[in-house]
């Protein structure tokens, strides 16, 4: 028995490298000659990338700024939005029927990914950052209801049994039982979202929905790479400032509960 | 400390203190109950509880009495039978009050809010979505949690506290609900023998308030000390009703075996 399961395993990861090998050499990536002349090329690039040029600084700024705006709405819109779908998307709240709609519009909410969400609202709102906010709202419902509702779904049932047992009705049990024992899911996941918000919202100006990636598609039609990689630079240090003020932010909100 | 009476099993002009005895505040008729089709949990179970007894249920594992706790609570809903609650008695606001065996406390609020929680069934829906209580309800709480001893704790988060004061804090949200009938499920097993003591002494001096209580338990000790009647439950059925007088402790340990 335990013969066959280990080989069983072996087969399977043979299988996998195997597909790897067969689909990159498709790929012409196993190709010696390919990868010599990419690295030149990359070369020549690098170079033209130095030196970065501080003086697009002021421009660069606003943007950066209108991108990090762009992410703070757009998650806590998706929040505000999150929550109520999350609530009837619960099946110990609501009947399955009803909750599995809600789940089915849900994905196919989180198919369209954020940037064609934002041209969607290009299309609707014109170019700017409310087209942005709007794809990154939309595309935050959509995750954020998704883990809420497995949040609130493995909430302890006795908890939920108990609670209900005192007569109460659907929004008290979401009010008193399910929102306080899920609420560091909730949170952390919030931060999560705007972290990764931040990085989409850059790459929204792309379509014209605002943003800083409007300029990193300019500069990089235009051959300008002295001056993307001044965007590229600005836009690295301000995620990772807000990646490590969030984590900051995070471990002070949520409370530690201990498991018993 | 706790503070309540000594020990002592009410007798039969103890409990005549309400003038509603001759009247049984529930009775189950043939009830039966099975999860997706497993077999029968509970078969054909009759049941009538009397207003300030300690009733309590001995069973092994599996041997229906969470279960039949769960139906009587309306938690579960019954596949044949029926559950009659008799109006009448002094506190029948909500007659039944559930405590599952895990005692489902939200562990990131505290000892008031918790205990508030059972206030949830006769209170408004937006005033108590807001947190705000009515001032009757908040005095309720206040003089519940000053006899169980937990008024000083009130501020304190469930999981700050410990078992025993959990245990009180599950008895006095159930006891917000105004009832008649609590229901229990394995209710001191996971307590030291000390603090168990201590809250089914409190138990019985709420019994002695006209209150019943239906707990289950597998600890045959506890049944002889703290029971008025027993109910011993095998493969879904009632197989004893009668007084824990009435049956050898041997005769108890074989049939838990």
């Amino acid at each position: 028995m335990k013969m066959r399961k280990l080989s069983f395993e072996v087969v399977g990861l043979g299988l996998v490298i195997v597909l790897n090998f067969v689909f990159l050499f498709e790929m012409n990536l196993l190709d010696c000659a390919q990868w010599l002349s990419a690295l030149k090329r990359m070369v020549i690039f690098a170079g033209d990338l130095f030196p970065p040029r501080w003086d697009i600084l002021p421009t660069v700024g606003p943007a950066l700024w209108e991108t990090i705006k762009i992410s703070f709405c757009g998650t806590s819109l998706g929040f505000v939005l999150s929550v109520p779908l999350a609530f009837g998307a619960t099946t110990v709240l609501f009947h399955r029927k009803i909750a599995y709609v809600i789940r089915f519009l849900l994905g196919g909410i989180r198919t369209i990914p954020s940037i064609l969400w934002g041209v969607l609202f290009v299309v609707a709102f014109g170019f700017g950052a409310s087209a942005g906010t709007l794809g990154i709202a939309f595309y935050t419902v959509g995750y954020l209801a998704k883990l809420y509702y497995e949040a609130f779904e493995a909430v302890d049932h006795e908890v939920v049994e108990a609670v209900r047992a005192t007569g109460c009705n659907r929004l008290q049990l979401f009010r008193f039982a399910i929102l306080p024992e899920s609420a560091n899911t909730i949170i952390s996941q919030i931060f999560f979202m705007f972290e990764y918000n931040i990085r989409s919202s850059t790459i929204m100006g792309f379509v014209g929905a605002g943003g800083i990636g409007y300029y990193l598609l300019g500069y990089l039609q235009m051959l300008q790479y002295q001056h993307l990689l001044t965007a590229l630079l600005a836009t690295l240090l301000v995620v990772m400032m807000i990646d490590y003020l969030s984590l900051k932010l995070r471990s002070w909100v949520v409370v530690a509960v201990p498991k018993s | 400390m706790i503070n309540v009476n000594p020990l002592s099993i009410p007798n039969e002009t103890q409990r005549n203190h309400s003038g509603y005895e001759h009247l049984p505040l529930l009775r189950a008729s043939g009830l039966w109950f099975n999860y997706d089709h497993q077999g029968h949990a509970v078969e054909g179970v009759h049941l009538e509880i009397k207003p300030g007894w300690v009733t309590m249920i001995l069973g092994r594992s599996g041997s229906g009495k969470t279960t039949l706790l769960k139906l009587l609570g309306n938690i579960l809903k019954p596949v044949r039978g029926e559950i009659q609650i008799f109006k009448g008695m002094p506190n029948e606001k909500i007659p039944v009050a559930y405590i599952p065996q895990s005692l489902g406390l939200v562990r990131n609020m505290t000892t008031l809010d918790n205990t508030l929680m059972g206030a949830l069934g006769y209170t408004g829906t937006f005033r108590s979505l807001a947190g705000f209580f009515p001032k009757e309800v908040k005095g309720d709480a206040q003089r519940i949690l000053t006899d169980l001893g937990l008024w000083d704790k009130r501020q304190r988060k469930i999981f700050h506290l410990s078992g025993g004061e959990r245990q009180r804090v599950a008895i006095a949200r159930a006891l917000m609900r105004k009832p008649s009938l609590i229901l229990a499920d394995e209710f001191v097993s996971q307590l030291d023998p000390v603090t168990a003591l201590e809250v089914l002494t409190m138990v019985r001096t709420l019994a002695r308030g006209g209150i019943s209580l239906l707990i289950t338990t597998h600890d045959v000790g506890l049944v002889t000390k703290y029971a008025d009647r027993l109910i011993i439950m095998m493969e879904g059925r009632i197989i004893y009703d009668d007084a824990p007088t009435n049956i050898p402790p041997e005769e108890m340990l074989e049939l838990m075996r």
